[in-house]
């Protein structure tokens, strides 16, 4: 029952870290670059989500807000920094990306000061299942992120922009002489990615403290998902954001507390040796 | 090209200029002692440093307003860390290397302190700081003998915690340690002397930062059964430790060292979470005259009572010392200084507690200044013992009951 709890507890923080892997896959797979911004506008949701709070006592609307302002600030990103680095070396789009997110930081440290803020919500017991402890709040956020991820992959798999960005994803000559306009998928894309990390933005938000380092912290562990999940795979990422925050519970009772990152860490290498393609990636021919 | 980087170097050479000309708090003269205040006035320990500055500057005028120490007028040159130990580092090489101070005043956190500690000891100047780390303590951090520290070290921080839960009935305590330096100091401290009170630990657990939840840590701790859970612990890892505490419903006291829980974790959590906890902080030396002067200048400065700001009063209490030491020694060969620092403020001499009267009884004989913060009696480490303080939080107010000697 210890490690049945264990794994409860690991499955939230999953859903944290594969929220963030998702939307850094999403713009790896299309725009081929690790974008290092990515837990920078997680933390934009966060706060966008921590103004609306107060002001409508809802979590949903918060959510929705969250969602929006972060996926218009990653769409700003692209249209004003990533869209005219195209055609550079991943070098130069990462390293923009780190600039981008350092600005990000920035602003919000002076819009918001370094003091941790928090949610506040009222506090609830959690359910008691057959001995297993869940916490309502917890599960309002898994539904949140749940959404999220549904609408996400509702809109790659059943919809026309979806199915184009996912042509560009596997090919983007074939793509572009098949007659794709990457104009609209790439802004479409950085909405959606920036809409799925302003989800786990407040979701974080909601767990921990809301602070302008926060998402840059969570960055390691969602890059690591990301790779863990096969580049370019949403479902990968989704699922290795899982394994991650379970196998990091799930290990406390053996290697400790101090441990757990890094033997969360040694099962992706673990992992990656035996498939270098991640858990879903598929091997990239040659181009 | 040439040009550009001829641009550039001309710009670099400008922009490093501009710090000359802003840094220095007093106009530049011959013969003055140069003084570095290196304290947080942003980030984290942004609610203090400005204060700390201010109390510099305070004490230093004090001091010239006496016609100076060993003959030289003190100058300060005022540096921000950011509290931020990379910005720090690059502060203290510029008032080193360009202002040549004399020694660095005032730094808040372990990080910034061990991160600066090597460079004064380098240039061989003293580094007061306000950490609480036992590393500031021995070589290589205080290898020279150079730095001196005016806050309560995590030890001592954590003798009070087990003289607390021992005055409070406790029998079955727990630990939780954030990973560093300074978290893992408060717990061994407490458990350190808990053992020697003859006590146990029931279970203990160090957590790694920037975590998203600490739920599976406070399973192992709340399986022990504690009747409190002892914490070295920042005040954001505790704002999500004791929500997923609360949650548990499980009852529990806490004891927790003041910087962690103060007013923003109340605000943070609410009354409710929060009822019953155990603050712990050290307490400046209130009864003092020392400390009514200070809280003077802390009121005309910065408009506030003195008490807001434990930390401000440490640095009083470093310009003022070293003012005194410098006197004593009649030179501002710092070699010498440091040899006179454990004269003028440890006992045996005339109690003193300001510098103007510490310079007239040095004509006669020794002195023991007795400061705002502490009776700054430095032992072997140039650490000082304050007095600490047991605060309750009660109806979402934190009410101090007792204060604690260690």
């Amino acid at each position: 029952m210890y490690f049945a709890q264990l794994a409860v507890n690991g499955l939230v923080q999953g859903l944290v870290i594969s929220l963030a892997a998702m939307s850094i896959t999403l713009v790896f797979g299309i725009v081929r670059f690790p974008n290092a911004a990515t837990g920078d506008v997680m933390t934009v949701g966060a706060f966008s989500g921590l103004i609306v709070y107060p002001l409508t006592g809802s979590l949903l609307l918060s959510g929705v807000f969250a969602v929006a302002v972060a996926a218009a600030v990653a769409l700003a990103s692209h249209l004003l920094v990533f869209r005219r680095l195209a055609g550079r070396s991943v070098v130069a789009l990462l390293v923009a990306s780190i600039g981008v997110g350092f600005v990000l930081r920035s602003i919000m440290g002076l819009a918001f000061g370094h003091q941790p803020m928090v949610f506040s919500m009222p506090l609830s017991r959690p359910y008691r299942l057959g001995g297993l402890a869940i916490n309502p709040l917890d599960l309002q956020l898994a539904l949140l992120a749940l959404v999220m991820l549904v609408l996400a992959f509702a809109i790659l798999h059943l919809t026309p922009i979806g199915r184009q960005m996912r042509a560009v994803a596997d090919n983007p000559a074939l793509a572009r002489v098949s007659g794709i306009r990457s104009g609209r998928v790439m802004a479409a894309l950085w909405v959606l990615a920036g809409a799925i990390v302003g989800a786990g933005g407040v979701m974080l938000g909601v767990k921990t403290v809301v602070g302008p380092e926060m998402g840059w912290d969570m960055l390691m562990p969602a890059f690591a998902a990301a790779i863990f999940g096969g580049i370019g795979s949403p479902a990968g990422a989704l699922l290795a954001g899982f394994i991650l925050g379970v196998a990091q519970e799930m290990s406390t009772p053996f290697v400790g507390f101090t441990y757990k990152i890094a033997l969360s860490f040694a099962i992706m290498l673990i992992v990656l040796l035996k498939r270098p393609s991640g858990l879903l990636g598929r091997i990239e021919g040659v181009r | 090209m040439n040009r550009t980087r001829r641009e550039f170097l001309a710009g670099t050479a400008g922009a490093m200029a501009l710090p000359l000309l802003s840094g220095s708090v007093f106009a530049q003269s011959e013969g003055t002692l140069r003084i570095g205040a290196l304290n947080p006035v942003t980030g984290a320990g942004g609610p203090y440093g400005e204060g700390m500055q201010k109390m510099i500057l305070a004490a230093a005028e004090a001091v010239n307003a006496a016609g100076g120490a060993a003959g030289q007028k003190i100058e300060i040159f005022a540096e921000d860390t950011q509290t931020d130990p990379q910005a720090a580092v690059l502060a203290a090489k510029k008032l080193i290397e360009v202002n040549e101070v004399r020694a660095l005043l005032g730094t808040w956190s372990s990080g910034i302190s061990l991160a600066v500690v090597p460079l004064t000891n380098d240039a061989g100047i003293m580094l007061m700081n306000t950490s609480g780390a036992p590393a500031l303590s021995v070589p290589p951090a205080n290898e020279k003998g150079l730095s001196y520290r005016f806050q309560a070290t995590n030890d001592r921080f954590g003798r009070a915690f087990a003289e607390i839960a021992e005055k409070e009935g406790f029998k079955r305590p727990a630990t939780m340690a954030f990973n560093n330096a300074s978290g893992i100091g408060n717990t061994e401290g407490f458990k350190k002397a808990w053992e020697a009170k003859g006590g146990e630990i029931v279970s203990s657990v160090v957590y790694e930062p920037k975590q998203t939840s600490y739920r599976s840590e406070l399973m192992q701790i709340l399986a022990a059964q504690p009747d409190v859970i002892v914490m070295g612990s920042y005040v954001g890892d505790t704002t999500i430790i004791l929500r997923e505490w609360y949650q548990t419903g499980q009852p529990a006291k806490w004891i927790i060292p003041g910087w962690a829980a103060n007013s923003d974790l109340v605000a943070a959590l609410g009354p409710d979470v929060v009822e019953g906890i155990i603050s712990v902080d050290s307490v400046s030396n209130e009864e003092a005259e020392a400390y009514a002067e200070y809280d003077k200048a802390y009121q005309a400065a910065m408009g506030k009572p003195g008490s807001d700001n434990v930390y401000a009063a440490m640095t009083w209490d470093m310009m003022t010392v070293l003012a005194l030491a410098v006197e004593a020694a009649g030179t501002t060969d710092m070699a010498k200084v440091n040899e006179k620092m454990h004269e003028v403020a440890n006992p045996d001499g005339t109690k003193v507690s300001s510098f103007a009267e510490g310079k007239n009884a040095l004509k006669t004989g020794s002195i023991n200044y007795e400061g705002a913060s502490s009776v700054p009696d430095f032992d072997e480490h140039g650490d000082v013992t304050p007095d600490f303080a047991a605060s309750f939080v009660e109806d979402g107010k934190i009410n101090r009951r007792y204060i604690v000697k260690i």
